[in-house]
């Protein structure tokens, strides 16, 4: 059979502006599609990456003084006493911060003292002597903090500030590319040695850069409030924390339990809006797929329509149903033809409009590829009907006068 | 005339109910996305107090380090807060009419009759002019006197709340309370109050910029009286050691809101912040150049980005979506009029004006958009209780913004309709230009 | 047959030209006819010479080249498209060979569509739909759609829709082209009928038979009118046409 291309271009040139708004419908669909399909991937990308720490037993339990009598060094010492003491723990610390929620304080990291030279933005925590322990993030080089490093909580002042301090991978790497930062000096408010190299795990900062955290050896108070964070043994999180709560709840006279919250929780309320504006994507995205192809078929059955008897004489002078669908798809996949080539600048420039503005990557072209061969499969798929009906016109429609 | 066309468009729909269908499913999907993302968009770039956008302003001072910008990205802007040295120093001029500094402490409440435990409360700290400036309503008693900003008496506003979780909703002014242990005359109680986004702090404290509003607020002197360290955000670049410290410190913890209802005296209150940056620094401060600003409310909201990056995005990909929606009807109204156009050129034969043919299909396209419209505002409010739902769990605001939001809505619905009779516009005038011989020869 | 002398369609030297990428057609060339009012006229010649050309441009639905046109009393040379549209609806009813009425409004409706564009009051309306299509001998069929009727009762409702807004020139284009010799003669009949309350008709025709049932006949060939009165002795119709 000899695909000929003349009547099918006479056919579009019958209705062109149908053909250009179908085009053009494929056009946007296909930038859209392109680049929510890399928006989404990122997202994905994102809720894959690795928080590094121990979520599954992980929990907090926020803790507030309620009167000016209440002595926060004494209580958090007591609860972390206590927590250490409960079978089934394997780990428990006060912090100023928790990993994953946004509840915790930025810095800046400098190379130089008095706030000179390259500065690095991180996280910062403070922990005691078992607070990677309970994060279960490993060192990759250097040592813990010891026992006599870490700043203690005086009642009325804010702990001074410690000057050992452990930081994580990529925050050593973006403070020193070249070489080793461990035993290195950085400067803050007071100058600090960095005396450990922790593997990479998600600090309490929501945005980027998700694995830069520096911890210090202190215990927090200040304002009369700190956080007890506890790791179990596997399985035996929830029965522990309705202890652990009830416990402290009790013991303190002039204190109140804030919240409580495990890892879990909070790693899957941080994923989830990622996890949303991939789905809002996907769906919005879908459904202009949908739209897409309804026009087409919308387009493809007009056409049949209106050249009912058109098609009836060509069969009457031999063309075989094969011809009438072939007709119609070859139709079809010119003008897919047209919008994809539209369409394919049209995401470039959107791709790179979202790299400028959103710091997004820049569109991986693969994308594009997949989503032009995806649109032209879908696309001919919705043709495919109303073709196949106009291949059912019997040749008689041609010597009946309508 | 209207009748009659009206007519003819059932007529017409009745005659190919497959592309009518289409078309209005085309419609009503393209309106609910943008229903459901303009809500939603509308709702987070709200100014919540819009009547008085022209005079409150927020109150800046740029005291951080010599050495490097409070905001490295953004080396122009001061922090959004004050130290308590400066907070203090403008609070004390009687320049504006109203004015109020803010902060958050924790607190815990007790001692309510039948309380078993006491109760962990975000407080504001703030003073009298908060709850005048910002039109705060109250359901029993009101706002403490200006005595009260001073003195030694203590004081406590209960939010509507928390009068129902301790009194059960009953009158409670005149009662006292264990504010962190001391006792508090409760003088008001707040009716709903929950602007979103929450304006008056957008420094990330208490949960956020469409956070829950403080449950408890007392005098701002108490939070100092009590040495009672900030809860909400606190910014230091030297380190500080006790809470005396922290009062003389450079850190910044307090915002301050000032009404000043005229041209004149805002610019009296600038001048007056102006000459009080210039006196300190030849003691040695503010050694960054000088940045004495007030700010709008919707200059606030816009400086704090409170309009999310991927509400953005969801409102281009919804009109991008509403555009293919419309490309989609506009292709296949064309088809479809251009079809009848035989029958347009009999009308026009018959007698019938370009503008009558023109008239009778742009009534078609309405009626389409009118009923895209209504089954698109459907479409959007199930949408809206999706990403409520989606969000529920969620830090993201959209869970508290994504409501039935009157404006946002009817704002969303426009647009579509309008977009739509738009777009319809162009094969209605195509098919008033057919010309009436054209197609009578021959059917 | 009697008739005021006033004419109530004057044509001078018209000429049509249809301009094509390719060629230029000369449908009308500096053709000349006048009509009186109430006269009953059939035009006649090979086929391309012009016919619907002519009825075209003395519907108003087409404009033409050179050349003046008086319909009755008026010059509508040179008319906006508005005010056209306004005179075919007043003045001028149609017919036309393939009937044209709009296939998804039921009789009556189609009728009422010139009388819609007048914006007549809807009483007025239902008395003109309901008198015409007596005439025409189908007021029983009122709610039928045209695809349920005969063609020839098909074209007794284009009738009844060409003089219910009581024109004052009825212009036919071959009415009678889709039908049988029975059928043709009813339409003959129902003209002479609406021709014989007054009305102008001008009829397109091929029938040699139905021609002659007119008071007048003329012949257009090749854009020319051969034998309307003022040129009386015309050369006679070219052979290539009367092949056709
Ligand atoms: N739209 C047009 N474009 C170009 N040429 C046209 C057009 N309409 C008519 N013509 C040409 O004008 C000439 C006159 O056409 P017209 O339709 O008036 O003929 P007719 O006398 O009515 O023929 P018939 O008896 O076959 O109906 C013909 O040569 C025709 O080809
Ligand atoms: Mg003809």
């Amino acid at each position: 059979m000899i695909l000929n291309i003349r009547p099918v271009l006479s056919a579009i040139k019958r209705n062109p502006t149908g053909a250009l708004l179908v085009g053009l419908q494929v056009s946007i669909t296909l930038a859209v599609l392109v680049n929510a399909a890399w928006i989404v991937h990122q997202r994905v990308v994102k809720i894959e990456q690795p928080t590094g720490i121990n979520t599954r037993d992980t929990f907090t339990i926020a803790v507030s003084g309620s009167a000016k009598q209440f002595n926060a060094g004494a209580a958090e010492t007591e609860d972390l006493a206590y927590l250490r003491s409960l079978p089934g723990v394997a780990a428990a610390t006060v912090a100023d911060g928790v990993p994953l929620t946004g509840n915790g304080g930025d810095t800046t990291v400098w190379l130089q003292p008095g706030h000179r030279g390259r500065f690095v933005p991180s996280a910062e925590i403070s922990m005691d002597i078992e607070g990677i322990k309970t994060l279960d993030v490993p060192l990759i080089a250097g040592r813990n903090f010891r026992p006599d490093e870490i700043v203690p909580y005086v009642p009325g002042k804010i702990a001074p500030s410690a000057s050992e301090a452990i930081v994580t991978q990529a925050l050593a790497h973006a403070l020193f590319p070249h070489g080793n930062a461990l035993g290195k000096t950085i400067y803050g408010a007071v100058p600090k040695t960095i005396i450990g190299i922790a593997r990479n795990f998600m600090g309490p900062q929501l945005g980027s850069p998700v694995y830069n955290t520096i911890i210090y050896p202190r215990l927090p108070g200040q304002g009369n409030y700190y956080m007890l964070l506890v790791r179990t043994q596997p399985g035996r999180r929830d029965a522990i924390l309705r202890a652990a709560k009830k416990h402290i709840a009790a013991s303190h006279r002039y204190g109140v339990i804030v919240y409580t919250q495990t890892f879990a929780t909070a790693n899957s309320l941080m994923d989830s809006s990622n996890r949303n504006v991939a789905i809002l994507l996907t769906l919005v995205t879908a459904l202009m797929l949908g739209v897409c192809c309804l026009g087409i078929f919308g387009l493809t059955t007009f056409n049949v329509g209106s050249r009912t008897r058109q098609i009836g004489t060509h069969r009457a002078l031999g063309a075989r149903r094969r011809d009438v669908v072939t007709h119609f798809l070859l139709e079809n996949a010119i003008i897919l033809a047209g919008g994809a080539l539209l369409g394919a600048i049209l995401a470039l420039v959107i791709g790179e409009w979202l790299t400028t503005h959103y710091a997004l990557p820049r569109l991986n072209l693969a994308y594009l590829l997949v989503g032009i061969v995806a649109l032209a499969v879908v696309g001919e798929l919705a043709a495919w009907q109303p073709a196949r009906r106009a291949a059912r016109i019997p040749p008689s429609v041609a010597t009946r006068t309508v | 005339m209207l009748g009659y066309y009206t007519r003819l468009a059932f007529k017409s729909f009745r005659r190919t109910p497959g592309l009518t269908a289409l078309m209005v499913g085309a419609i009503a999907f393209g309106i609910a996305a943008c229903i459901v993302t303009l809500t939603v968009h509308h709702a987070m770039g709200r100014n919540p107090i819009w009547w008085k956008n022209n005079v409150l302003y927020a109150v800046t001072m740029d005291s951080w380090d010599p050495h490097q910008p409070y905001d490295p990205p953004h080396p122009n802007r001061a922090p959004g807060q004050l130290t308590y040295r400066d907070a203090t120093y403008l609070y004390g001029s009687d320049i504006p009419k109203r004015k109020a500094l803010l902060s958050f402490v924790t607190g815990t409440l007790s001692g309510a009759p039948g309380q078993a435990a006491p109760v962990w409360t975000m407080t504001r700290i703030t003073n009298a002019g908060f709850f005048h400036m910002f039109d705060v309503p109250f359901e029993y008693g009101g706002p403490w006197s200006a005595a009260a900003d001073q003195g030694p008496e203590p004081v406590i506003v209960l939010s509507r709340r928390e009068n129902e979780k301790l009194f059960d909703g009953r009158n409670s002014v005149g009662h006292t309370i264990l504010w962190n242990h001391l006792r508090f005359r409760i003088v008001g109680v707040l009716n709903h109050w929950d602007p979103q986004p929450r304006f008056d702090d957008l420094t990330g404290g208490g949960g956020g910029n469409f956070g829950r509003p403080a449950r408890a607020f007392v005098p701002f002197k108490w939070g100092p009286a009590l040495h009672l360290f900030p809860n909400g955000s606190m910014s230091c670049w030297a380190a500080v050691n006790t809470y005396r410290e922290l009062l003389g410190s450079n850190c910044v913890w307090i915002l301050m809101w000032v009404e000043l209802p005229t041209r004149a005296q805002r610019q009296r209150f600038l001048d007056f912040m102006n000459a009080y940056w210039a006196q300190q620094r030849t003691m040695g401060r503010f050694q960054r150049p000088r940045n004495n600003h007030l700010w709008k409310v919707s200059q606030w909201l816009r400086l704090h980005h409170i309009v999310s990056n991927s509400s953005r995005l969801l409102l281009r990909l919804a009109f991008a979506f509403l555009a293919v929606c419309l490309i989609n009807t506009v292709g296949i109204l064309l088809a479809k009029f251009l079809r009848g156009a035989p029958i347009a050129g009999v009308r026009r034969a018959l007698g019938a004006t370009r503008r009558q043919i023109f008239a009778q299909h742009l009534v078609e396209v309405a009626m389409l958009a009118l009923v895209g419209s209504a089954f698109g505002l459907l479409l959007g409010l199930g949408g809206l209780a999706g990403v409520r739902a989606l969000y529920a769990h969620s830090y993201s605001a959209y869970g508290k913004v994504a409501h039935f939001d009157l404006i946002g809505i009817a704002w969303a619905l426009a647009l579509a309709a309008l977009s739509t009779l738009v777009a319809g516009l162009y094969p209605a005038w195509r098919i008033g230009r057919v010309a009436p011989a054209r197609y009578l020869k021959s059917q | 047959m009697t008739h005021s002398e006033a004419a109530m369609l004057r044509m001078q030297n018209i000429s049509k030209i249809y301009r094509t990428e390719l060629i230029e057609t000369y449908a009308l060339r500096e053709l000349s006819l006048e009509v009186k009012e109430g006269e009953f006229v059939a035009v006649s010649g090979p086929s391309g010479s012009g016919k619907t050309t002519f009825l075209n441009i003395a519907g108003l639905l087409e404009t033409f080249d050179t050349g003046t046109y008086e319909l009755d009393g008026r010059d509508v040379s040179r008319l906006s498209d508005d005010a056209r549209s306004r005179i075919r609806n007043e003045k001028i009813g149609f017919i036309f060979q393939s009937f044209n009425l709009i296939p998804d409004l039921d009789i009556f409706d189609n009728v009422d569509v010139p009388l819609r564009y007048r914006r007549m009051k809807a009483a007025e309306r239902r008395k003109r739909i309901e008198s015409s299509l007596e005439l025409v001998g189908l007021a029983a069929r009122m709610k039928h759609l045209p695809s349920q009727l005969s063609g020839g009762q098909q074209q007794r409702v284009a009738i009844a829709r060409a003089i219910a807004g009581d024109p004052a020139l009825i212009l036919a284009d071959e009415p009678t082209g889709n039908l049988d010799s029975l059928m043709a003669r009813q339409i003959m009949d129902l003209l002479e009928k609406i021709n014989g309350m007054g009305t102008t008709v001008v009829l397109v025709t091929h029938d040699a038979e139905l021609a002659r049932r007119a008071e007048r006949n003329i012949h257009i060939v090749d854009g020319v009118v051969l034998d309307s009165p003022s040129q009386a002795h015309s050369p006679q119709p070219r052979a290539e046409s009367a092949a056709d």
